[in-house]
């Protein structure tokens, strides 16, 4: 779908297909539940305001699109006790040092309170700035605590394959996206009709990751990018796909994306990292969902290293916090404005789940983008 | 977490390149676009201190107006 059009143009085209007679007969007054799966989609389309203009038969459901709501708290946990325990520099981006853990009142709850304690942690913007701390504090073991997605892990990957000092070590988070669908969809009700693949993930990953959501799944997808216009080239490719029922991957952000990716960054994260089964925050085990160092790299694995901090027992401490929604935002089974907690108690000032922390976090986008009625 | 902000290069040392957006400029690593040359002038999409992408001009000016929208909105909003 490479067809050049203005905003308002593919708004025009997107509702006047649904109020087509085709379209009518064939949804009979039902909705088209389209999910997205990354946080920079729900920006753009909050941004936007493109709930409010698109036809009232369209659903545009937020999915698990942010790394940093689905980072095991038993991570952040970790990470936490790393910093206040061992005579380390903790660096992590800036995302990560505001996500709570669930711990007792008036205890360390955050990688920010764990620094405000006097714990040595700095937030970083780019991997790079992890290299060059821990060359600059040779006599130190630097810590990356490094969650991400594809398009964040390819770069940590990057650092790695390039060579790394002997005193920077790694707490990966890293995870792929495409598994958290797959688990949706055979789940056996995904709760979407069809898919918005995300454009830097396949940037990085091509857009034939996603082949699979049609081949297996039989649902329409499109690969997005985060203008308004791609947005919305990508909600008409999948409706009409539906119409027709015609199913093809389409790439509505051709601009970046090929079918195969970017092979360097590919090749990167193979050579130094493996696939592993991975924890969801909120959501569980997702089967090779996630990224870990290859055992060559195990002295810069900071698992492997301290092992004593790695407590999986607090997997069943309780994902989220108390009467926090969060797990069932990240599935799409819920809007933000769902949660009792939303606006109430739990706000971008004062978040208390994940999703109000980032800003990829459906909620956080939602409240920033003013939308404040409670469902 | 996963945007990338387009960036004009503006020289190119090995696999480190210095590049700007709007006036402010930053070093950014070339080593994801080994398969792909680059070269001084041309723009590419950057994401955590990484090129991951080359992009043309036109594509770079309309991403800039989105992020720019997107951050005057964040910047409100930390006060809030």
């Amino acid at each position: 779908m490479t067809e050049q059009l203005n905003a308002r143009a593919w708004l025009l085209k997107v509702n006047e297909l649904m109020d087509s007679a085709a379209a009518q007969k064939k949804l009979a007054s039902k909705s088209i539940k389209i999910m997205n799966v990354c946080g920079g989609h729900e920006r753009s389309i909050s941004m936007a305001g493109i709930r409010n203009t698109l036809h009232p038969q369209i659903e545009l459901i937020p999915g698990p699109g942010c790394p940093v709501c689905i980072c095991p708290e038993e991570d952040i946990y970790q990470a936490i006790q790393l910093a206040l325990h061992e005579d380390i520099i903790l660096v992590a981006f800036g995302d990560m040092l505001r996500v709570p853990v669930n711990v007792a009142k008036k205890s360390i709850r955050t990688l920010q309170d764990a620094r405000a304690s006097g714990a040595d942690i700095r937030p970083i913007a780019s991997p790079l700035e992890a290299r060059q701390i821990a060359l600059d504090n040779p006599q130190k073991q630097v810590v990356f605590f490094a969650a991400g997605f594809e398009t964040t892990t390819a770069p940590t990957a990057g650092l790695i394959a390039e060579g790394i000092p002997d005193n920077l070590l790694f707490l990966l988070s890293g995870r792929l996206t495409w598994p958290a669908v797959s688990m949706l969809l055979e789940s056996g009700s995904p709760g979407f009709d069809a898919l918005v693949a995300p454009g830097h993930v396949a940037t990085i990953m091509g857009a034939d990751e996603w082949q699979f959501v049609i081949s297996q799944h039989h649902l329409p997808t499109a690969v997005a990018g985060f203008t308004t216009e791609s947005l919305l080239a990508a909600f008409y490719s999948v409706i009409r796909q539906k119409l027709d029922d015609r199913l093809f991957l389409d790439n509505c952000y051709p601009q970046l994306v090929t079918n195969e990716g970017n092979l360097s960054a590919q090749k990167q994260l193979t050579k130094t990292m493996d696939i592993v089964d991975a924890n969801w925050r909120g959501i569980g085990i997702i089967p090779g969902s996630g990224f870990e160092l290859k055992t060559i790299y195990k002295q810069h694995n900071a698992r492997i290293i301290f092992p004593d901090y790695a407590k999986k027992a607090r997997r069943h401490i309780g994902e989220m916090p108390a009467g926090c929604d969060c797990a069932s935002v990240v599935l799409g089974k819920k809007y933000p404005n769902q949660c009792k907690l939303y606006g109430t108690v739990c706000t971008p000032k004062e978040p208390i789940g994940p999703r109000m922390v980032s800003d990829e976090g459906a909620c956080r986008i939602w409240w920033t983008h003013g939308m404040r009625d409670r469902s | 977490m996963c945007l990338g902000i387009p960036m004009k290069i503006l020289a190119i040392d090995q696999f480190m390149a210095r590049c700007e957006a709007k006036g402010i400029e930053r070093d950014v690593s070339l080593f994801m676009l080994q398969d792909e040359p680059v070269e001084v002038g041309d723009y590419v999409v950057v994401h955590v201190g990484y090129a991951i992408q080359k992009m043309s001009e036109a594509e770079a000016i309309i991403a800039w107006q989105v992020y720019d929208e997107m951050l005057s909105l964040d910047e409100q909003t930390q006060v809030e």
